[in-house]
């Protein structure tokens, strides 16, 4: 389909009707390869134009043909687009909700659609734990929907082969009781493929059911089930504590609990009424928590346990560990903090905890109230009896010869001692249902082609327990089946579509119009359908041997990029760099500076790994803030999938990671001699260097902050930092005569985490392009809104800093501030940049040559160039000779009619090479409210139109997409004409400062000054990190 | 008439009655034209001249397949980056448009200062001024993100109706180089036409004589044709002077104007004149030193001739000097955290290496000629003029790239390298500058022999050939000690 234009003759294509391109045989090979499962149904149908159209009507319209795609009304059939359905209007977007199950919790999303193509993910304003934002994850997903390495099809043996031939398959080769067969699936917290387990198991009583996620929190469930027996999960309220201890938690990271958990720490860190949260952290490595906590300190996850006991033994008396002196001392003023915090205070253990550290926190919560108050605890719906250790002795033994899995990858992330793929490869009958042809499919029979979560029926539980319900915005681009489909055919259900799978979880019923069901499918979410509890925790907690660390310990971490490697085929998450690190398209070997030094290596010396028997080769990353004598290992990397996003990215370090362990001894860590490039966005400069003390002079100036007492005292702290000469301007300025509105941004530094998920979602709102590992190292990436970190260090008492005392770490999301005063603007010869009377610095993309001086005129570097037409130049890890692919000269400029081009925003140009391009407030989403408001306005009487002369909007009504998907809350955007407006105010505020302000630019973008809350206010400037 | 000692004669005392003449060994107007012409007029160029061809023009088409490359695959075939947005493509352009800039002030301002002695190098002097501003104007329309449309950069009326932004310096650039490059053009082809006019005298052929017949214009040197031409001259040398300063100076606003700590200084403009002007006699030497050898122009190019340029070399490069110091001086004076590191940052950067090339080809290297013999030496003299070209060269690098490597956020500033393309690019300029060069020698009068006729002493009308030496054939020992000299 999406080629249809290729054919021989040039210029553009003209048909007279459908009809004609049906019958062109460039046509009909065309579906051919796109559509093999589906293609012989419709080749033979001939020249029948409604049959035809009965059944690609989807699928036309994502050639843009206007034939309504979305499946979203009741009805099965697909009707000709001989009529608009009512309410719909081309051209304008229609959102829609549904959900996204991540790591068992679903996530609730309102995804937008364009004319039936679903183009971007926004949170669900109704759904608890999203509240409108989302993580970066779930932003990323929609290009993971559009990808082109997607499986299209049914294989066998690795050759292609169709559903039917499978089911016909399975129905004769799956025994009946179920005996010697295996489900492995992954996590899900949905009810209907419990439902669908259940049933599949009542089929088939003899079979086994494993659940398997590689970085699921293995030890906290056990612990739970210590506590409470049974299946539990813990549900935190971080909006409910002032104080709040993390053991190696690194809870406003990346994970499934993201976006929750960063709105109720960001709820209480902007200093109002003097008061503020106090996290602290006990970790190996600087994670996103780490960089955001009051009180830091770096040690290993054993250490970590240490800590644990010494609080158990401060609150409900029990046996401490012997601490060092730094812990200590460190320990004796957390737990001071933790009891005068009583209920408000709260304890998070990681999942690198032992279960018995689990079990004491939940005890320890509640001895000191936060349970039922920050903590309580809900029930999981899972079957964890088997674990996937257990099958592979099953496997081996023979007691099991049909594995089925769903979903997961364990052929690449299954404990390493198990040989899982050598495993599967030997059973006789062995299915994977995945979105790719991965590694596991690779080693099974059977590879069943997922749907897209997007593409199906789905519902889940997000982590309070409420259900949420999830339609399709798009029919299957490639068919495939859901999960539950998947399980209700093999079980032998009469029901296998998706649709009525969920709709009778939800008690069924012939009325397709029924309220409730509309309701619930229309909201995304089931009101009052949590369910949390805080039962009591058994006090008899396992003793807990703390031992002593041998050599160097490797601690694995799931990427901050790419999870555990589900996502690793999605160029955004692949390109966005990690928030710490600022490193892309890679993982590296974490360690601390001064590990490093004596490691003798340096950023990209490659260093070898020995865990028991096998050994991997990564290249180092010394990170200020890493537990020395520590190497961490982000997962996810190295994948054996040919996709062209991952391939070659990153070193798999799931060989070195045996039981699912979160940490391992090394036998031996050494360099290798051999280097290997590192693609950061962010240079590193070493300390003595003059770049490395220029940084840290004038860190201060950039990234102001301040603590909690130093902010009581003086409340414009930050306004005073620097002095100020304002100069006059040498050219008038007059661009604002007549303005109607004055566009305005602020980013708040005391609640920005630097999540990520504002990048990714200017990726998807903007169509930025990505542009590959080799221009990421060439300094090309192309993200209009980063997140810039600093290390700042501790005085070395004589003039320098110590680059081993790391004292804080700020993060700082920067963009276009759409100066006033543009120097960008003056220097452009052709008048491609050019300022609008609202006060937006715009950016005429036809009228731009590429001189690229205003990128070297912007102080803040925020001017993205097209160096090359990155949409039709697939992503390369290193650069060969000709820098491009020889398909890049006759592809079109926006990548042409692929899947792709499927995911752009229609409302923002996508621009070609030779422009420069640049944040734009998302002036696309102001325009579509100035012009509703407008339309309002102009059907006024005449004395309301008086009143309001400048049509002014609702303070809120414009939410730029880095906005909207802030789950801190730390960008606001907005009018500062109107002088009640959430902008005003905070542009008004104590904290606000403008960044440069003495180049006299006027920035529209204002930042709000961090706000920490050490322990003892005056120390250091954020917090004591060791 | 005294007899004069050998060492009487000295090339540095400018007692016009102790110096070697002008044009040494030549004492009739004759034998200096066909001495000037004797490589235009052979049959058959010389084996090195062909060598020298085919070498130029490969490295110039190299240029052209590399500009084709270019264009049909993106400027990020060069290694420009965020923050480095301009590399190579405009350190380039700042370096030819300096080395163009010793021909206007050879023929302009030393012929209104009365100079007589730039007679034998102004001709090719602006031949190089032309082919470097060529060179020049090539690398702004290439490195364009959207070459196609570079035109946009020109006040064309269009029907947009729009101009293009004035306050920006590079369309001042535009007009700057243009009007440098109209006017050094008219100049050089306006002080040609006498010349033009002999060699169609000359002219061997019937396509030499119509193409030599039409640029000369129909001169016939008549007097009133002297008169009309001269005034001229004068008129042109005196419109082209501010030009000197003015090209350069517009140039060095492209970054003055910018507000980028390292270009927003205002000792720009003199700094970059004086480093233009250091850079273009630099590269006349380079030049004039094989082209006196190839061509025999050993008698009208002589060592009075460089030692004067090694003179200049050694004040302009000392003044750059002082303009580097300068620059250090008021970044610490003034007190600006920015300002103060980009130059810290220079000198012991990343970027240290260019920088210390910098000064020690550029404010090291010309104290040699504080000593005669280095000024006397030809093997000295060339390769100070090398070692200045390329520390011209790297002057620009440090300035385009340190100040964009690092500036204000840390979190932007990164590290620029060139790709195969961008130094390949460069030295396909040098074809394309060199082919140029050769093909001028080659077919156009090298030197202005009509000029030079006028500062032999036979032109003088007054000496009747008895006043000083300059009207006496050379002495043995005024020709031993040019001799020494070479």
């Amino acid at each position: 389909m999406s080629s249809v234009k290729e054919q021989k003759n040039t210029g553009r294509t003209w048909w007279r009707s459908l009809d004609e391109v049906v019958a062109s045989p460039v046509f009909r090979k065309k579906v051919q390869e796109e559509f093999p499962d589906g293609a012989s149904e419709l080749l033979a149908t001939g020249n029948d134009r409604r049959h035809f159209l009965k059944i690609m009507g989807a699928s036309m319209a994502l050639a843009g043909l206007g034939v309504g795609g979305c499946r979203r009304w009741p009805k099965e059939n697909i009707v000709p687009y001989a009529h608009r359905p009512e309410g719909t209007m081309p051209g304008i977007a229609e959102h829609y909700a549904t959900c996204f199950d991540f790591g068992g919790i679903a996530q609730g999303v309102l995804v937008t659609s364009n004319d039936g193509r679903p183009t971007k993910i926004e949170g669900n304003p109704s759904h608890p734990d999203s509240a409108g934002a989302t993580d970066s994850f779930t932003q990323a997903a929609i290009l993971d929907l559009y990808d082109p390495d997607r499986s299209r099809g049914v294989t066998y043996d690795n050759k292609l082969s169709s559903l039917a031939a499978f089911k016909e398959w399975i129905a004769s080769y799956l025994p009946n009781d179920g005996s010697g067969v295996a489900v492995l699936s992954e996590q899900s917290s949905s009810p209907t493929y419990s439902r669908m387990r259940r049933a599949f198991m009542k089929s088939m009583p003899n079979a086994v059911w494993v659940e398997y996620d590689p970085v699921a929190n293995r030890n906290e469930r056990r612990g739970l089930a210590f506590a409470f027996g049974g299946q539990w999960k813990t549900v935190h309220d971080i909006s409910k504590a002032t104080t709040i201890v993390s053991l190696d938690a690194d809870i406003l990271g990346a994970g499934p609990m993201q976006v929750p958990n960063t709105r109720g720490w960001a709820a209480h860190r902007n200093g109002i009424h003097g008061k503020m949260n106090r996290l602290w952290i006990a970790e190996p490595s600087l994670s996103l928590t780490g960089s955001n906590a009051d009180e830091r300190i770096a040690m290993t996850p054993m250490r970590v346990s240490a800590i644990a006991t010494a609080i158990g033994a401060a609150i409900i008396g029990n046996a401490s560990a012997t601490l060092t002196a730094t812990e200590q001392a460190w320990a004796d003023r957390m737990i001071a903090d933790l009891k005068h915090a009583g209920s408000h205070g709260l304890l998070v253990a990681g999942a690198s905890q032992p279960a018995s550290v689990h079990h004491l926190v939940a005890r320890i919560n509640e001895v000191i109230g936060a349970a039922g108050h920050s903590v309580s605890y809900t029930t999981l719906d899972s079957d964890y009896k088997t674990s996937i250790s257990e099958l592979a002795e099953l496997i081996k033994a023979k007691d099991v010869e049909s594995v089925i899995v769903i979903g997961g990858n364990p052929a690449y992330d299954a404990p390493a001692e198990l040989g899982f793929e050598e495993l599967l490869k030997t059973l006789p009958l062995s299915v994977h249902l995945s979105l790719y042809e991965d590694e596991t499919s690779k080693a099974c029979k059977w590879h069943v082609n997922r749907a897209h979560w997007l593409e199906s029926w789905c519902d889940g539980r997000s982590a309070d327990g409420t259900v949420c319900i999830g339609q399709p915005l798009i029919r299957p681009l490639f068919d495939g089946l859901t999960p539950s489909e998947l399980l209700a055919t093999l079980s032998g259900l009469a029901t296998t579509d998706g649709q009525s799978l969920v709709r009778e979880t939800f008690g069924g019923g012939e009325d397709v119009w029924d309220p409730a069901w509309r309701t619930a499918v229309h909201d995304g979410v089931v009101k009052n359908t949590a369910s949390i509890e805080t039962p009591p925790v058994n006090r008899r907690i396992a003793p807990l041997t703390i031992l002593e660390d041998h050599g160097m310990v490797v601690a694995f971490k799931p990427s901050g990029s790419i999870w555990d490697g589900r996502f690793c085929n999605n160029g955004w998450l692949q390109e966005i760099p990690d928030t710490i690190t600022k490193l892309t398209w890679d993982n590296a070997a974490i360690l601390s500076p001064a590990t490093a030094s004596e490691l003798g290596v340096k950023q990209g010396d490659v260093l070898t790994i020995e865990v028991a028997k096998e050994k991997v080769s990564i290249a180092a990353l010394p990170v200020p803030g890493t537990a020395d004598g520590v190497v961490v290992l982000p997962l996810g990397y190295g994948r054996r999938f040919a996709g062209r996003v991952c391939t070659g990215a990153g070193t798999d370090v799931y060989p070195l990671r045996r039981n699912n362990s979160w940490s391992a001894t090394a036998k031996t860590v050494r360099a290798t001699g051999e280097t290997y490039p590192l693609a950061t966005t962010q240079m590193h400069f070493d300390i003595d260097s003059t770049p490395g003390k220029g940084t840290q002079e004038r860190l201060p100036l950039l990234f102001r902050e301040g603590t909690l007492d130093e902010y009581n005292k003086h409340p414009h702290f930050a306004q005073h930092v620097g002095h100020t000469m304002h100069s006059l301007s040498i050219f008038e300025e007059q661009q604002f005569e007549g303005a109607q509105y004055k566009w305005g941004m602020s980013f708040d530094l005391s609640s920005c985490t630097g999540c990520n998920a504002c990048v990714t979602a200017c990726h998807a709102e903007n169509n930025i392009a990505i542009v590959g590992k080799d221009q990421v190292l060439m300094g090309r990436e192309m993200q209009w809104l980063r997140i810039d970190r600093y290390f700042a260090f501790e005085s070395d008492g004589h003039g320098g800093w110590d680059g081993d005392k790391l004292s804080a770490v700020a993060i700082q999301p920067m963009t276009c501030s759409h100066c006033e005063n543009a120097p960008c603007e003056e220097v452009c010869p052709v008048a491609a940049t050019v300022h609008d009377t609202d006060g937006l610095n715009t950016m005429v993309y036809n009228r731009c040559i590429g001189t690229r001086y205003c990128s070297n005129n912007c102080p803040f570097k925020v001017r993205r160039f097209n160096y090359f037409d990155y949409f039709r130049r697939d992503p390369l890890r290193s650069t060969g000779m000709l820098q491009v692919q020889p398909d890049y000269y006759v592809k079109a400029q926006s990548g042409g009619k692929t899947l792709r081009a499927m995911q752009f925003n229609p409302d923002v140009t996508v621009r070609m090479r030779g422009v420069m391009e640049k944040c734009t407030y998302c002036t696309q989403r102001i325009q579509r409210v100035k012009i509703a408001t407008k339309n309002t306005w102009v059907k006024l009487s005449d004395a309301e139109k008086a009143k309001d002369p400048r049509v002014s909007l609702q303070d809120g009504a414009i939410v730029t997409a880095c906005e909207q998907v802030c789950p801190a809350g730390a960008i606001v955007f907005g009018d500062l004409m109107d002088k009640e407006s959430r902008i005003s105010k905070l542009h008004e505020s104590d904290r606000a400062y403008e960044m440069l302000e003495e180049l006299n630019i006027k920035s529209r973008t204002k930042y709000l000054a961090r706000l920490t809350n050490p322990v003892n206010g005056s120390t250091g400037a954020g917090g004591s990190h060791h | 008439m005294t007899t004069l000692q050998s060492n009487q004669f000295c090339n540095t005392n400018e007692d016009p009655r102790n110096r070697p003449q002008l044009i040494r060994n030549h004492t009739d107007f004759g034998s200096v034209t066909d001495d000037i012409l004797k490589g235009n007029d052979a049959a058959r160029p010389p084996k090195s001249w062909w060598f020298a061809l085919a070498i130029s023009f490969s490295m110039m088409s190299m240029l052209g397949v590399l500009i084709g490359y270019l264009i049909v695959t993106g400027v990020g075939v060069w290694g420009n980056n965020n923050p480095v947005m301009w590399g190579y493509p405009i350190v380039n352009f700042v370096f030819w448009v300096g080395i163009g800039h010793a021909g206007t002030l050879i023929s302009a301002i030393l012929f209104l200062f009365r100079q007589k002695w730039r007679t034998a190098i102004n001709r090719f002097a602006e031949a190089m001024t032309i082919f470097a501003v060529i060179c020049a104007g090539t690398f702004p329309g290439i490195h364009v993100g959207r070459v196609w449309l570079a035109y946009w950069l020109f006040p064309i009326p269009n029907q947009m109706d729009m101009w293009p932004q004035f306050r920006s310096p590079l369309l001042w650039d535009v007009f700057a180089v243009g009007t440098y490059f109209t006017v050094s053009l008219l100049f050089w082809y306006l002080g040609m036409i006498p010349d033009l006019a002999t060699m169609r005298d000359r002219a061997t052929t019937k396509v030499k004589q119509i193409a030599y017949g039409v640029f000369a214009v129909g001169w016939r040197g008549s007097m009133r044709h002297w008169h009309r031409y001269e005034r001229a001259y004068l008129l042109l040398a005196a419109l082209a002077t501010p030009l000197v300063l003015s090209v350069h100076s517009v140039v060095s606003f492209d970054f003055a104007v910018a507000q980028l700590p390292g270009w927003h200084t205002t000792i720009f403009p003199p700094y970059f004149v004086a480093g233009a002007i250091f850079s273009g006699f630099a590269m006349v030497m380079t030049l004039a030193i094989p082209a006196r050898e190839l061509w025999g122009l050993k008698n009208f190019i002589t060592m009075r001739h460089l030692e004067n340029m090694c003179k200049i070399i050694l004040f302009t490069g000392s003044l750059v000097g002082f303009a580097y110091s300068m620059e250090f001086f008021i970044a610490w004076y003034s007190g600006e955290l920015y300002e103060s590191f980009t130059f810290i940052n220079r000198a012991f950067g990343p970027y240290g290496w260019a920088y210390w090339i910098m000064v020690s080809c550029n404010v090291v290297t010309p104290q040699i000629f504080w000593f005669k013999k280095a000024r006397n030496s030809i093997v000295i003299m060339f390769t100070a003029s090398l070692f200045v070209n390329v520390g011209m060269w790297f002057e620009r690098f440090v300035i385009v790239v340190t100040s964009l490597a690092n500036d204000f956020l840390p979190s932007s500033w990164g590290i620029f390298e060139p790709t195969w393309v961008d130094v390949m690019t460069f030295f396909g300029s040098f074809g394309l500058f060199m082919t140029f060069f050769l093909l001028f020698i080659r077919y156009l009068p090298v030197l202005a022999i009509a000029e030079l006729k006028a500062v032999m002493p036979a032109a003088d009308p007054h000496g009747h050939g008895h006043s000083y030496n300059e009207m006496t054939p050379e002495t043995d020992a005024q020709a031993a000690l040019a001799e020494e000299d070479e």
